[in-house]
């Protein structure tokens, strides 16, 4: 991980310098995860595709704002997570409550195994914001430090979310998988 | 809603601290019902994480693309220390441009002040050698000029003289021969 952070910060240096390989390098670094951040966010790949090319143009367009290169990928998420909200917002239809599972949300085919449906719709019955939680920290591996600085609230709020979730996540979750194992 | 000391889900996730960790194990230890909550979050970790991560599906469009690049000026005009770095680079070249252009100053040499002196004087006297020179050339010039001038005004002057003096023979003649010709008459 240490290394990690030095490589991305000397690619993000020669990007700054203008470095347009340096760059590519850098963003082929992390176009896997944020595409799966957005596409479990979102559930759509066309969408979750276009979403990350926004991401890596503005990125690169505003990567000279960026005060420390060893926040990197929580900054990047942060951009990734306005580009998903502001589409989100834009699909969700007049007068729909906060926190209903988004219409693009059960999209989410994916897999043909029935454990991945069954994980994909348990999801999709999150609201945005829990879904968000549980893929930043279970599939994206970030902090609860990392996360409150992506989402731009408080650590407590991100908890609340994701704690919130995982108990709605475990009532659906948990007796198909013991199942499964059985 | 468990009993233990700290929250299930901090243990769970590694949010506590060695010591809170310890006394929720100690915990763990004597609570069924905090054990079995404990395996639901991981049966329901273990559930979210069949869900694999996809490959990208097609390439996402890197500021490779002509469309991303900045342009040369943008590139420039982004940064304040590039840009000054710029116009000196500009300014360097158009002094180094003028040095090549203009034309070369005189070499400078060590002064011999003796030497400099008697080629000052030397290039004195041979200008006023060739000034004199030329003054007496146009002298002599002017008066072989009014020599010959003179000469053909006195030349002038003499025909004219001759001219007069025959005018007045003639005449002196026709006096004569008048005087001669009463004469004659009278003594008749």
């Amino acid at each position: 991980m240490i290394f990690r952070e030095v490589e991305d910060r000397d690619l993000i240096a020669k990007a700054r310098r203008g470095d347009v390989e340096g760059f590519n390098l850098l963003i082929s670094r992390w176009e896997k995860r944020v595409f799966n951040y957005l596409l479990r966010l979102v559930g759509n790949r066309e969408d979750a595709l276009d979403l990350s090319q926004e991401v890596f143009l503005k990125t690169y367009q505003h990567l000279a704002k960026l005060e420390d290169p060893a926040r990197f990928g929580p900054w990047l998420y942060r951009i990734a997570h306005n580009e998903a909200f502001s589409l989100l917002r834009r699909r969700r239809p007049e007068g729909e409550l906060e926190g209903e599972p988004a219409a693009g949300a059960e999209r989410y085919r994916m897999y043909p195994v029935e454990m991945s449906l069954a994980v994909e719709r348990a999801l999709a019955r999150l609201s945005e914001e829990q879904r968000e939680a549980v893929v930043l920290r279970i599939y994206q591996g970030f902090k609860f430090e990392e996360m409150a600085e992506v989402l731009a609230c408080p650590v407590s709020t991100v908890k609340s979310r994701l704690y919130t979730a995982l108990d709605l996540l475990k009532e659906t979750l948990a007796p198909i998988q013991t199942r499964s194992l059985e | 809603m468990s009993c233990a000391p700290f929250d299930l889900k901090d243990y769970f996730l590694g949010e506590l601290g060695e010591p809170e960790a310890q006394q929720v194990r100690t915990h763990l230890g004597a609570c069924l019902a905090c054990r079995e909550e404990l395996e639901r979050l991981r049966l329901t970790q273990a559930a979210l994480l069949t869900l694999r991560d996809e490959e990208v599906p097609r390439r996402i469009a890197f500021v490779s693309d002509k469309v991303f690049e900045r342009r040369w000026w943008q590139w420039l005009w982004q940064s304040g220390p590039r840009l000054g770095f710029a116009s000196a680079a500009v300014l360097s070249l158009a002094i180094l441009a003028h040095a090549l252009l203009a034309p070369s100053p005189p070499v400078t040499q060590p002064v011999d002040t003796a030497a400099l002196e008697q080629r000052i004087e030397s290039a004195i006297a041979k200008a006023v050698a060739e000034t004199e020179a030329r003054q007496a050339a146009q002298i002599q010039k002017a008066v072989s000029a009014a020599r010959e001038e003179m000469e053909f005004q006195r030349k002038a002057d003499l025909l004219a003289v001759e001219e007069n003096l025959e005018v007045f023979k003639k005449r002196m003649n026709v006096l004569q021969i008048y005087l001669a010709s009463n004469v004659e008459g009278g003594g008749r």
